[in-house]
């Protein structure tokens, strides 16, 4: 190439750049987004592809019936909670933070204590109106989201870890699905059938190590927890309001409190042996810390016998084609107790808003059926409101036993959420990195890395 | 200026001839053909497998046992990424963010870089230092004071968040100076004798040679900012705003519950455009890199 | 930051000769300095500019804050240098930081010889068609994000599903834990690391390859020397110009490592692949100690910018220019 058109080509980068740029403005400034920098409602959610039509619809919906209040959803493509709380955090330090963020059991303690404002006043206020909702959810997701007597968040959509089974392989193992109070040895000896009739790369038992799914069903049936978990006291005036003939009224608190670790409970150290063996005797695998990705399309392929899931699990299957009767679901096997674990999540004010009124006629019309139904079209979670779990929600994608996503809370009512305080993620990580070297060892490895964990969870309850 | 030999970019690199011959030829030939073998089916294999297991049908993506080429090809992968992400508004964002950038680096790292190159004056070693400890910071340090910065210039969430801050280039100016240095200095003493300006020097002598070094941090440019993802997912708020690597996120679901296929096709697509520019780039690439960086 | 100053200004074309000619040339150059000082200005302003708006302010308010207990909630608070203690005692940022460095050495020296060699192989007598085909090969993870990279990773090194297990099961190899056994995910890391980063390195080193004049090999075939002798006396000694720009700029990344091990094992098992930035990742962002997260970036700037000063003094010794 000679100089001359060398100098010709970089006039034409130059022009063609200029001309670029020039054309696209109104893209590189946003200016040709509608209804940006206007005085809409700004709603952050951990938005992804699957639910992108759905959450179209639900906007549409709530402007027909608040034509005066604008709502610009922002869906933060993160790829975890962690990624979206991120960047919660940095629009917050520019002071551009939105009016209502969708918050899950991770964050709630959080967010209660640093960021949200309470729903006291509005659910007071409004009982009439949101009285339905609480007669269709369960109080165990509602306590979830009390913190020191006030309530922050109305859950949407939920997740117990329940246990899926590849029915193919309880078959061919010779075994039929297990009953309802299953427990841990019944649960141990199906992993040993299978592993005996499995094949090469079965593997009987799959979990991955996170909060949710991870040791925490186990330390939970076995009626325990990695940090000492107590109530606070108050939010009286919120359950004789709205779930006073509740029959499990009595259990109600102001919230969930974990304030010490007690990592170093001897029943702790009894499910982590629990887990270690598993491991050691090649039924259940050694959990990757991160990972999780792969094991929807690895589940659907019918190389796992049983892994620790929720309703959210369904649609990934379904797409991943697994036939409606190729899995089933059942509780998690019962050892002390048969408390479950959940996951939820709902949608907070922001303590910064200007817009808090517009804010809770949203979380409102998200709480109401109509606006449910629109933002849960498909089993990619579980919906707060009983009467959604329903045949027509999972028919034609399964499981047979559908109805094990509900009556979790039902059966099971001392059911709690991921034990999350304020701290959650520095006390995640404390727990996430010694799960590994616990369940990985000889068993008297078990004690002194529990001991460890006690000291790190002791550290990461100490900040903020 | 057609008229200044200049022994340039032609030194033509790879075309040196093998040192040796004739001596043992076969068993050393072969030892090097199978290494190279072996390092060309490492560094393709991975890729070679995303693209095989993003054409297969999302039940088979992982399929048990199976061979990785057994079962027809199934394109579905890649219509359901265009079903679920807005894909032509990612790769229009992506394309316009990474362009502008790019020009934009080349531009500001020619001038900065032939300064530091070409012309004394008193600091100029403290300031290129400076700029150089700049790349030593990482950015999750930066990030939040960026921000606030853009906000104060009201630029959030607009794709201009994106390209002003990406546009000085410490790495950049760098490799432009190395490449200006490495040309010869007698050009500009001709052109002075010439008569020529010092900025004139510049136009009509040094970058028209420059230009193998430009398409370096043009590419580079390119090739880095296609791929960013924690830049764009703090600076970007509208999902009209959203980039690529942002939209490849989005396919992964809910608790990674997005079908391994998907989320593989749209990895695929967008390495695309990269390739293709890198392919195209090659060669200014390894002129670039042979007549500046090394001296 | 001075000894940085002197030692940038190595790699350029030595002076001598330049500076008598500069000599003979100050008359004429006197009435263009202005123009040329103007000039310098002119062209410095938006590197400078921008750098000084985007970086260099953003750095020094981390700086400052890196002083005060900050959580971006509230206001902050001033602790003096009680955020650098902090980190001094915290054993994770400790194994962060020398897990870094292990893998800073190990990944670039890796990385080095990997390209080193791909680089001189390429060189062999084949037609050019198949030496653009190996170049190309080469670089091609370069063109992959690295999130990409990790989610691809993730699959290939499952322990009980991934490719590369079943690979190695074929020739008898029992599967490895990669990603749950501590050396094993170090391992995967490097390797994933390694893989996506070697074709840049693969280019500069062609680039200074070829810049060897063939003459010198010839002329030391003449006197018998063959292969390693061969590449330990002209190869290396008239690359080590473009070593040095390689490893400096290799290791200036890698020591930023932090997408790999963020996504594909999220610093475990235990602590064994947590990297400096994704320690400073997670101060900031999930525990909001912005201030702590400030104080380990700056600790983290420190130590690269020391490994830098210290490549360039000691390229003074082995560095050759011709």
């Amino acid at each position: 190439m000679s100089d001359v058109s060398r100098r010709a080509m970089l006039g034409l980068l130059g022009i063609g750049s200029v001309g670029a740029v020039g054309a696209s403005w109104p893209r590189l400034t946003g200016a040709d987004i509608p209804g940006r920098g206007s005085d809409s409602l700004n709603v952050a959610i951990l938005g992804n592809a699957q639910d992108a039509e759905s959450r179209a619809n639900l906007v549409k919906a709530f402007s027909a019936a608040h034509p005066n209040i604008k709502v610009r959803i922002q869906a933060i493509q993160g790829a975890d909670w962690g990624d979206f709380f991120a960047k919660i955090l940095t629009m917050v330090a520019a002071g551009t933070s939105p009016d209502v963020v969708l918050v899950a059991t991770e964050g709630a303690q959080l967010f209660a204590e640093r960021l949200a404002e309470p729903l006291d006043t509005f659910v007071k206020r409004d009982q009439s109106e949101v009285q339905d909702y609480f007669d269709d959810v369960h109080p165990s997701l509602v306590e979830a989201f009390m913190y020191q007597g006030s309530l922050f968040q109305l859950p949407l959509d939920f997740n117990s870890a329940n246990m899926y089974m590849n029915t193919g392989a309880f078959e061919k193992a010779g075994l039929s699905r297990p009953g309802d109070n299953w427990t841990h040895d019944d649960f141990y000896n199906s992993l040993t059938a299978m592993k005996k009739t499995g094949g090469k790369q079965f593997v009987p038992y799959y979990w991955t190590n996170r909060l949710f799914g991870g040791v925490v069903p186990w330390l939970y049936v076995n009626d325990t927890s990695f940090l000492k978990e107590t109530r606070s006291t108050g939010g009286n005036w919120f359950w004789d309001k709205f779930y006073a003939n509740d029959p499990t009224r009595g259990m109600r608190s102001g919230g969930y409190q974990w304030l010490e670790p007690n990592a170093e409970d001897p029943r702790v150290a009894e499910s982590f042996e629990f887990l270690r063996t598993l491991v050691a005797e090649g039924l259940g695998t050694s959990p990757a810390q991160g990972g999780g990705n792969e094991l929807v399309a690895q589940f659907a392929s019918g190389l796992i016998g049983t892994t620790p899931a929720g309703g959210y699990w369904v649609q990934g299957l379904h797409e991943a084609g697994m036939a409606e009767d190729a899995f089933d679901v059942q509780f998690f096997p019962k050892w002390r107790t048969q408390r479950h674990q959940f996951g939820a999540a709902g949608y907070a004010i922001m303590k910064t808003s200007t817009r808090k009124d517009e804010a809770w006629e949203w979380i409102k019309f998200c709480a109401s059926k109509e606006a449910m139904e629109l933002a849960i079209p498909n089993p990619n979670t579980t919906p707060t409101r009983r009467s959604m779990v329903n045949e027509a929600l999972y028919s034609g994608k399964g499981p047979a036993h559908w109805q094990v996503f509900y009556d979790t809370l039902d059966k099971f009512p001392s059911s709690g959420p991921i034990p999350a305080p304020p701290q959650q993620a520095a006390v995640e990580s404390a727990l996430i990195k010694n799960v590994l070297g616990a369940v990985t060892g000889s068993a008297a490895n078990v004690r002194p890395a529990l001991s460890t964990l006690q000291r790190d969870l002791e550290l990461a309850l100490r900040r903020v | 200026m057609t008229t200044i030999s200049v022994k340039e970019s032609s030194s033509a690199p790879g075309r040196t001839p093998a040192p040796r011959k004739k001596i043992h030829v076969s068993g050393r030939t072969a030892g090097r053909a199978a290494i190279l073998i072996v390092a060309t089916f490492l560094t393709l294999g991975p890729v070679v497998w995303t693209i095989l297991t993003s054409m297969r049908s999302p039940t088979e993506s992982l399929g048990a046992g199976g061979s990785i080429f057994s079962g027809g090809l199934d394109f579905s992968s890649y219509t359901d990424v265009f079903k679920q992400v807005n894909m032509w508004l990612l790769i229009w964002n992506s394309a316009l963010v990474t362009g502008i950038i790019a020009v934009g680096q080349m531009f500001t790292a020619a001038l900065a870089g032939y300064v530091f190159a070409r012309i004394d004056f008193r600091g100029r070693g403290v300031l290129f230092s400076i700029v150089l400890a700049t790349m030593m910071v990482p950015m999750q340090v930066t990030i939040v004071p960026v921000f606030m910065l853009i906000r104060g210039m009201g630029l959030s969430d607009t794709l201009l968040a994106l390209i002003l801050p990406a546009i000085p280039t410490a790495f950049g100016t760098f490799l432009m100076r190395q490449f200006f240095v490495g040309l010869p200095g007698e050009l500009a003493e001709a052109a002075a004798i010439d008569g020529a300006s010092p900025l004139r020097t510049f136009r009509s002598v040094y970058l028209p040679l420059a230009w193998p070094g430009l398409a370096i941090v043009g590419i580079l440019a390119f090739n880095f900012h296609w791929n960013e993802f924690f830049r764009p997912l703090i600076m970007t708020i509208s999902e009209e705003n959203f980039t690529m690597p942002l939209g490849l996120v989005s396919l992964q679901g809910n608790m990674g519950t997005g079908s391994v296929s998907t989320v593989l096709a749209g990895v695929v697509l967008s390495m695309i455009p990269a390739l293709v520019v890198f392919l195209f780039g090659q060669r200014y690439l390894r002129e670039g890199l042979t007549a500046g960086v090394n001296k | 930051m001075s000894t940085t100053t002197k030692s940038s200004q190595i790699p350029t074309t030595p002076a001598g000769s330049r500076g008598s000619r500069r000599k003979d040339l100050a008359q004429q150059r006197s009435g263009k300095e202005k123009g040329a000082k103007g000039l310098a200005a002119l062209f410095l302003a938006p590197t400078i500019i921008g750098i000084a708006i985007f970086t260099l302010i953003p750095i020094v308010a981390s700086l400052t804050l890196a002083f005060f207990r900050w959580d971006i909630i509230s206001a902050p608070e001033f602790v003096g240098v009680d955020n650098f203690v902090a980190i001094g005692a915290d054993p994770t940022v400790r194994t962060a930081f020398l897990n870094t460095m292990g893998f800073v050495v190990v990944a670039v020296s890796l990385q080095l010889t990997v390209s080193i060699g791909l680089a001189v192989l390429i060189q062999s007598k084949m037609p050019n068609w198949l030496r653009t085909f190996f170049r190309s090969a080469f670089f091609f993870p370069l063109v992959l994000s690295a999130s990409s990279v990790s989610i691809i990773m993730s699959y290939l090194f499952n322990q009980n599903f991934g490719l590369v297990n079943k690979v190695i099961g074929m020739i008898g190899i029992p599967a490895v834990p990669w990603l749950t056994s501590q050396v094993g995910a170090m391992i995967v890391i490097i390797l994933v690391y390694v893989w996506q980063n070697f074709g840049f390195t693969f280019l500069l080193i062609i680039g200074g390859l070829s810049s060897i004049p063939t003459e010198m090999y010839e002329a030391s075939s003449i006197d018998g020397a063959t292969g390693w002798k061969q590449f330990k006396n002209i190869t290396l000694p008239l690359l080590s110009p473009t070593l040095l720009v390689a490893s400096v700029m290799a290791i200036i990344s890698a020591l930023q490592i932090f997408d790999q091990p963020y996504v594909i094992t999220r610093g475990g098992p235990g602590d064994s692949t947590r990297t400096a930035v994704m320690v400073i990742y997670e101060t900031a962002f999930k525990q909001l100690d912005f201030g702590r997260a400030f104080a380990i970036g700056i600790v983290l700037t420190l130590l690269i910018m020391l490994v830098t000063a210290i490549q360039f003094r000691l390229s003074r010794r082995f560095v050759h220019y011709n």
